[in-house]
């Protein structure tokens, strides 16, 4: 092997690791993103294997019915029984599959039309921007739990109508974000200088653009899907939820037995830890993505 | 012989909402295949502006108001944008000031260097990649078939400027603008970029337009200079020429300014007084007159046109220009003419 060869190869175990390398270097050693991931990945698991790890069906009675003083947590129903006699415990464990889907569609529901509506305001100006940027602003000024409550009431109650409502309200937040994501981009250099070698519009939007706008829309999609996990529990709790009865939604159950709270503590307890733990663990990984990607965060 | 591009006229104006400003305020020069011209001027002149309103990628509050830019005939800014985008890269290819921010980020420099090559010249994947090894080699980047693998990042200034220059001479351009190609790099990469630039020209008989601030710049590498003021040629000479005799204020202004290697200890450095004029009114008069010692009351009310003077290819744009006793001797001392480092 020749000097220059060996050169060559000392040069190559110098070289710096990738972008994304170093990204997911950061993002691996924020303590905080870490538990957050830990949380979000038992709670997939969970929703995966629901079967298996709830000891009963969710609309299985087990217990006796009993209006006024259902019966607490024990060791054979870890989070005691519901007013109908179910197993808590077996509905919360459910309750992470809807939750989860509904966190999930609704975002892919507002990301998908954002980004579409973000890229072309952002990417062709002029008349259309300013059509669709004022539409985002009309439907921004609404607070987001209200303009769902109008589009349920709209679309009606089936839980596929509730996540497309909540995804609707991301929509403005999305769009927003890409259009100033692009807006930025395109005045930059890298951009001028693909323009000057010819390279024609679309695949100066989709190749050159779009991956350098796209970082700060991974971060809003992470914290938007802990959102629409409290938008639909919320939307459940005021009586806007899934209509199919027995549902065991997060939201709904706290919703029905919010009158009972001093009676039969464990059936608010338990849903509303498992919708703070979900959320709490979605934005964790939100702020540390966030703090990952963005260079002027990191400390 | 018709010139290769011929630019008339040329006028470039940018309306914001309070004012309009001109940037580019007529300009016409000839190029011939294969020549190198220089234009200098300050920040602001309107250098970089003419070079993207020749290729029609103006920012989008830039407006072309006037003038036409002959490519082989055709006047480029009458054709439309898909037609222009045959020419951009094919036949008319432009380097950046700042290889730093120049490169997509998020694209390996092969996949950048590889995208005027497919699309111009309807390359295959694997023939645009040995084409873009060959490219990378050829501007000076060691172990080119791994490093095409690589993200801009993983370069260093100067060598993002040899992939910069990869790019923008891959599909064999006629003529290749470059835009400052050497001010955001170290003087010692300077000169290396500019070695590389000079040498491929040479070899691919490229026509170069180098934009620049910098004297030293095109003392070196360019044949003719066109001196460059408030959006103006002021000036157009042979570069020995011009620097042997400037005979417009502006430019001898620029030369007094710069350090000279042969100059005596004790002389100073002559700054040009004032500043330049806001270019948001319109200029009645020379622009360079209310901070030239040698303007007259004509200076200040008529616009003087470039015109013959001394010789057929020396042109000024002045009602006064500067004598032969005014004239500092200065001369161009450039490695190649002297055969040893300058």
């Amino acid at each position: 092997m020749s000097v220059a060869e060996a050169e060559v190869k000392e040069l190559h175990l110098e070289q710096p690791s990738s972008l994304g390398r170093d990204a997911l270097d950061r993002f691996l050693h924020n303590k905080a993103a870490m538990v957050g991931i830990v949380v979000m990945l038992v709670l997939v698991l969970i929703a995966i294997f629901a079967p298996l790890i709830a000891p009963y069906e969710t609309g299985q009675q087990v217990g006796p019915l009993d209006n006024s003083s259902p019966e607490g947590p024990s060791s054979e129903h870890w989070m005691g029984l519901d007013e109908l006699g179910r197993d808590q415990f077996s509905r919360v464990v459910f309750g992470a599959r809807l939750s989860l889907l509904v966190g999930l569609v609704s975002v892919a529901f507002g990301l998908t039309f954002g980004l579409i509506l973000g890229a072309v305001a952002g990417y062709f100006g002029s008349w259309v921007e300013t059509l669709i940027m004022r539409a985002m602003d009309i439907m921004l000024s609404i607070p987001a739990l209200l303009l769902a409550i109008g589009l349920v009431s709209l679309l009606g109650r089936g839980l596929v109508q509730i996540m497309i409502a909540v995804g609707i309200t991301t929509i403005p937040i999305f769009a927003r974000l890409l259009r100033g994501s692009i807006l930025a981009q395109r005045e930059s250099d890298y951009v001028l200088a693909a323009r000057s070698l010819g390279v024609p519009g679309r695949r100066l939007l989709m190749v050159h653009i779009m991956p350098n706008a796209l970082a700060p829309l991974i971060v809003q999609a992470t914290l938007a899907m802990a959102v629409a996990i409290i938008d639909v529990a919320g939307l459940s709790f005021l009586g806007l939820g899934p209509s199919e009865p027995g549902l065991p939604e997060w939201g709904k159950m706290l919703a029905d037995n919010a009158s009972r709270l001093s009676q039969a503590t464990h059936l608010v307890i338990f849903p509303g830890a498992a919708i703070v733990v979900s959320v709490l663990g979605l934005n964790l990984i939100g702020d540390g993505l966030r703090e990952s990607i963005d260079p002027k965060l990191r400390s | 012989m018709t010139p290769l591009l011929s630019v008339r006229d040329l006028a470039v104006q940018f309306k914001t909402r309070k004012s309009t400003v001109r940037a580019v305020n007529g300009i016409s020069f000839d190029l011939e295949a294969g020549e190198t011209l220089g234009i200098v001027g300050e920040s602001g002149c309107g250098k970089s502006v003419s070079a993207l309103a020749m290729l029609g990628i103006l920012p989008r509050a830039g407006r072309v108001t006037s003038g036409e830019v002959l490519f082989e005939d055709v006047d480029l800014l009458k054709l439309h944008d898909s037609q222009l985008r045959q020419i951009r890269g094919n036949d008319i290819a432009m380097i950046f000031q700042d290889p730093m921010t120049s490169l997509n980020p998020v694209l390996t420099v092969g996949r950048q260097i590889t995208e005027a090559l497919r699309k111009h010249l309807r390359m295959s994947k694997d023939d645009a990649h040995k084409e873009a090894v060959t490219l990378l080699e050829r501007v000076g980047i060691p172990a080119a078939g791994d490093r095409i693998k690589d993200y801009p990042h993983q370069f260093s200034g100067g060598m993002r400027q040899r992939v910069m220059i990869a790019m923008a001479i891959s599909c064999k351009p006629k003529i290749l603008i470059a835009d400052e190609p050497t001010t955001a790099l170290d003087v010692t990469i300077q000169a290396q970029i500019l070695e590389v630039l000079k040498q491929l020209v040479a070899e691919e008989k490229m026509a170069l337009i180098l934009i620049t601030h910098d004297l030293g710049v095109v003392a070196g590498t360019c044949g003719r200079t066109n001196v460059m003021y408030a959006g103006r040629f002021v000036e157009s000479a042979p570069t020995r020429k011009l620097f042997a005799k400037p005979r417009h204020p502006y430019t001898l202004g620029l030369l007094k300014s710069v350090p000279r290697l042969d100059a005596a200890r004790k002389e100073k450095l002559e700054p040009i007084g004032g500043t330049p004029l806001s270019m948001t009114r319109e200029i009645e008069g020379c622009a360079f007159a209310p901070r030239c010692i040698y303007a007259t009351e004509e200076s200040r009310t008529k616009t003087p046109e470039l015109r013959r003077i001394d010789s057929d290819d020396h042109l000024v744009a002045c009602w006064n220009p500067v004598q032969e006793e005014d004239m500092p001797h200065f001369e161009v001392v450039s490695a190649r003419d002297e055969g040893v480092a300058g």
